[in-house]
């Protein structure tokens, strides 16, 4: 197992209860498997699987991107700046 | 090409931008565009847009834009201002400037640019309503 820090932006903060959290997966977990755990884990963003964006670090990343121990994942919905 | 990617809370300062402006002799083209929040949201009146922002990554994706437009066309300047936080109806929320040779690629790059910053930068807006 390895740990990742999730952090949620937008109106998913809301939809988690929290800013950000600490979210264990197994070794060669991709990102698909991480929103998996975390919908069990917030059931609230489940709603929004198909529209969630995902990054790593500061790049987007597909849902089939392997993890690795010590990646920031952020999730959030459609950006709308401008 | 010269290239700047502001993401602040504070106003946007239009005329202290175009008075840093840089332009070598070839220049003959330079569009600005500056987004205003409006005062309504559909039918229904705001006092403000809240904006917010996950910056280390807006900053890297609107640089990774910056790159493509370069490759694009032949630009020689461009500056892109975010205001992010609590930006008050009719205040500027973004101002984008290109300088170009020419207009056809000076518009056509502000304009690429911009929509491709709407897409890819993670930057987000929710409406504040209520009075004064």
């Amino acid at each position: 197992m390895m740990r990742v820090t999730v952090c949620f932006y937008s109106y998913f903060k809301d939809l988690a209860g929290c800013a950000s959290a600490t979210q264990p997966v197994a070794c060669g977990s991709t990102l698909e498997d991480l929103f998996s755990a975390l919908v069990v884990r917030f059931p609230k963003l489940g709603v929004m699987r198909k529209a969630t964006l995902m990054a790593v670090g500061v790049d987007y990343q597909s849902r089939s991107y392997v993890l690795r121990e010590g990646d920031e994942v952020s999730l959030f919905p459609p950006v709308q700046g401008g | 090409m010269r290239k700047q990617v502001t993401i602040t809370a504070e106003p946007i300062d239009e005329p202290a931008l175009i008075s840093q402006r840089e332009m070598s002799p070839g220049m003959g083209a330079v569009v600005c565009f500056l987004g205003v929040v409006r005062g309504t949201e559909g039918k229904a009146r705001i006092k403000a847009l809240e904006y917010e922002v996950f910056q280390s990554m807006a900053e890297h994706q609107i640089n990774l834009l910056f790159g493509e437009l370069a490759r694009r066309w032949p630009i020689e300047s461009v500056r892109l201002v975010h205001r992010v936080g609590l930006v008050k109806a009719n205040e500027p929320s973004l101002w984008v400037e290109v300088v170009a040779p020419h207009r056809a690629e000076a518009f056509a790059a502000c304009q690429w640019l911009i929509d491709e910053m709407k897409r890819v930068a993670p930057i987000w807006k929710k409406p504040v309503v209520g009075s004064n």
